[in-house]
């Protein structure tokens, strides 16, 4: 009962940080000031009816939250890529948020074609791992089905050059994760861990799992898996020790909003209900 | 100073029948099990305690796939090499016709059957994996047959044969696929200079084999690895100007510790046995909740792609006036496609050399795990056919009238 009490007081708080005055459209934020907000969705390509609905739940919360640009998780596309999928599975899912000129930052995932590094809409500059500035955050998108040599060095150099008070790793396999069908990338977690704990990494943004979970921090990072935007795994995570929240019964996304020392969040489902919200804090400006 | 020659060729003395654990051990080291006994121990510690696991395997990765590994490589180029000597089980040209098509259609069939699934599938990722299905497990494949086969078959020749060639093919796409790869002088000038150093060596008589490894092995490693080609090979073209014994016997026979020769070989031996056990362990250990569309396609690929291919190629073969090898029927040709099924040792090698860390790499090393299943089916379609020993075996079997 406590613990209820205590989920719905997160709830309530987040909404509050992450929500506008009433009436009021607030800027999305753009490093003149006002919080950073974007929207993140994952394994979102399937150009089937619950990714329409998502897209639609995700033009809804725009106009109550306006948010800057989006990030895309991995498997941005299944099944067939050609440019009718593009259309059918991209563009007219989110097509009134492209109307709207916000821009979509993909990643990689194992069901997309490398060659769609180059379709312009996942502003990706035809690379298959970059990292992105805005405003007080710097993004590290990376490619974890090959994460070679070169991709490594790469990280750990962006990552020790980077200025900016905030970074967000991006990659679509999580290196923890209580999904039932895949579980966590402990290979990977050997490699990349390391390197974004000594750069200070503040938040982890994973896919994959077709489930939504946060986990606690784990030596000092959080991490979401937001894999549900288009697939679902109807219940398909045992939660464990490290899972601060999660949710598999329906599709769904997530907006957050990065201000100060602080990235307030908050999941939505398809049809619109808060599913999990908190307030994280970033772990390098919050020390000092 | 040609080829050192013995006329004494035996199996080494076996341990006494009742000594069951020195067979045990004995059987474990001459069939080259250390390998699936340390994938079996990575398989086990990455899924019940994965983050030490994989700590430990990739601290151990560089050393054992980039250096031991090569030990093990030499030694599989040198019974080879040896077998195709005068004498040896692969002598003769006429042999390798008809293999060498078998391995091409093997390839191909293996290849595209994997391009056509994952491509049906429509997983683009997994296309850069494609050059580690056409790998063929030698030793797998030989002992299979020989469970099926008298010693000296025209059948075992014919799949080492097959074996060979098309893991050379794999061997050389990888080693130059590789993203470092430069036609460095500077790296082709240590190579020759390990090349000279071996034969002036084998000029002055050296029967030791550890100044070849030394010498040529470190110039040969280094000159390899500054060309981006994978070092593990580094070994490999030392291999020729090594002291040399005829190998009338069989291939993978030991023999006698009897002179300095056989004695390098037996350490050699050793030193493989080792790194086998550890490139087992290091490579094989992957968490199974990662089994996805990649680890299918290579199964697909080496159980069904490459059998067909092997024998669509010899039909085409046969019917464009090639012969089958004396004693060798269709039904044999059909086993030796399924024996060449199991990629294991060196899909897992391959994939090592040509994949790095990542989900792409670890659906694809489930699959090369997968397989060793191949060896199953072989036994399973010998013992239907009634080939070789089990056509005996299935006449005891059989209801007799009255």
């Amino acid at each position: 009962m406590a613990a209820s009490l205590r989920a719905w007081m997160i709830v309530a708080l987040a909404a509050t940080l992450i929500a506008p005055a009433s009436g009021q459209a607030p800027a999305a934020g753009n490093g003149t000031g006002s919080p950073l907000r974007f929207a993140v969705i994952g394994d979102n390509g399937t150009g089937k009816a619950p990714q329409y609905e998502v897209g639609r739940q995700m033009l809804a919360t725009h106009a109550t939250h306006p948010y800057a640009f989006v990030l895309m998780m991995g498997d941005n596309m299944y099944g067939s890529q050609k440019p009718r999928d593009f259309v059918d599975k991209f563009e007219i899912p989110y097509g009134p948020l492209l109307r709207m000129k916000i821009p979509f930052y993909a990643a990689l995932g194992n069901h997309d074609d490398p060659d769609n590094r180059h379709y312009p809409h996942f502003n990706m500059g035809g690379q298959r791992y970059y990292t992105m500035a805005k405003g007080p955050v710097r993004f590290f998108i990376l490619d974890t089905n090959f994460m070679d040599a070169p991709q490594v060095r790469w990280l750990d150099a962006a990552l020790a050059s980077a200025t900016e008070p905030w970074k967000i790793a991006v990659f679509h396999h999580p290196i923890y994760s209580n999904g039932d069908r895949h579980g966590p990338n402990v290979s990977l977690r050997v490699v990349l861990e390391p390197i974004l704990i000594r750069h200070g990494v503040a938040v982890g943004f994973s896919g994959h799992e077709h489930v939504y979970e946060r986990i606690t921090a784990q030596k000092g990072i959080p991490y979401f898996i937001v894999g549900s935007s288009g697939q679902l795994r109807r219940g398909g995570i045992t939660p464990a020790a490290n899972t601060a929240a999660s949710f598999a019964d329906d599709q769904a996304f997530l907006i957050a909003a990065i201000d100060g020392d602080t990235m307030t969040f908050r999941a939505i489902s398809r049809t619109g209900a808060v599913v999990d919200a908190g307030v994280i804090r970033n772990r390098n400006t919050s020390e000092q | 100073m040609a080829t050192h020659t013995h006329a004494i060729h035996r199996p080494v003395s076996r341990p006494h029948d009742g000594d069951l654990w020195q067979r045990l051990v004995h059987g474990v080291l001459d069939r080259f099990l250390l390998l699936p006994i340390g994938a079996a121990i990575a398989l086990v510690w990455a899924n019940t305690a994965p983050e030490s696991y994989f700590r430990l395997s990739h601290a151990l990765a560089f050393p054992v796939n980039e250096i031991a590994m090569a030990f093990f490589l030499a030694l599989i180029a040198q019974e080879l090499y040896e077998a195709m000597l005068p004498g040896g089980a692969l002598h003769g040209w006429r042999h390798r016709t008809l293999p060498m098509v078998a391995a091409l259609g093997g390839f191909a069939g293996s290849v595209f059957a994997y391009l056509l699934y994952v491509n049906l599938a429509h997983e683009q990722m997994l296309v850069p994996a494609w050059p580690v299905v056409a790998a063929i497990d030698i030793a797998a494949g030989y002992y299979v047959l020989r469970l099926i086969y008298p010693r000296r078959s025209a059948v075992v020749a014919f799949l080492l044969m097959v074996a060979v060639a098309t893991n050379a093919v794999a061997i050389t796409v990888v080693a130059v696929q590789r993203a470092e790869f430069s036609a460095s002088p500077a790296g082709l000038a240590l190579l020759l200079a390990a090349l000279a150093g071996a034969a002036m060596l084998r000029r002055r008589g050296v029967t030791a084999f550890w100044p070849y490894w030394l010498f040529g092995g470190t110039l040969s490693w280094l000159g390899l690895y500054w060309m981006g080609i994978h070092p593990a090979l580094a070994l490999v073209p030392i291999v020729p100007l090594l002291p040399h014994d005829r190998r009338a016997g069989e291939v993978f026979e030991d023999r006698l510790d009897d002179d300095p020769v056989h004695h390098a070989e037996h350490e050699w031996n050793g030193v493989a046995q080792v790194a086998l056990f550890l490139f087992g362990f290091v490579n094989a250990g992957v968490m199974l909740g990662h089994i996805d569309t990649g680890t299918w396609a290579v199964v697909v690929a080496a159980l069904a792609g490459r059998p067909l291919g092997v024998l669509v190629a010899v039909a085409l073969a046969v019917t464009a006036g090639l012969h089958l090898p004396r004693h060798m029927q269709w039904r044999d040709v059909a086993i030796v496609a399924l024996a060449t099924t199991s990629g294991f040792t060196f899909a897992l090698f391959l994939a090592s050399a040509a994949l790095p860390i990542g989900a792409v790499s670890e659906q694809v090393t489930i699959g090369a795990l997968l397989t060793a299943a191949g060896a199953l089916v072989t036994l399973g379609l010998a013992w239907a056919l009634g080939a070789g020993r089990f056509k005996a075996r299935r006449e005891q079997w059989r209801p007799h009238p009255g």
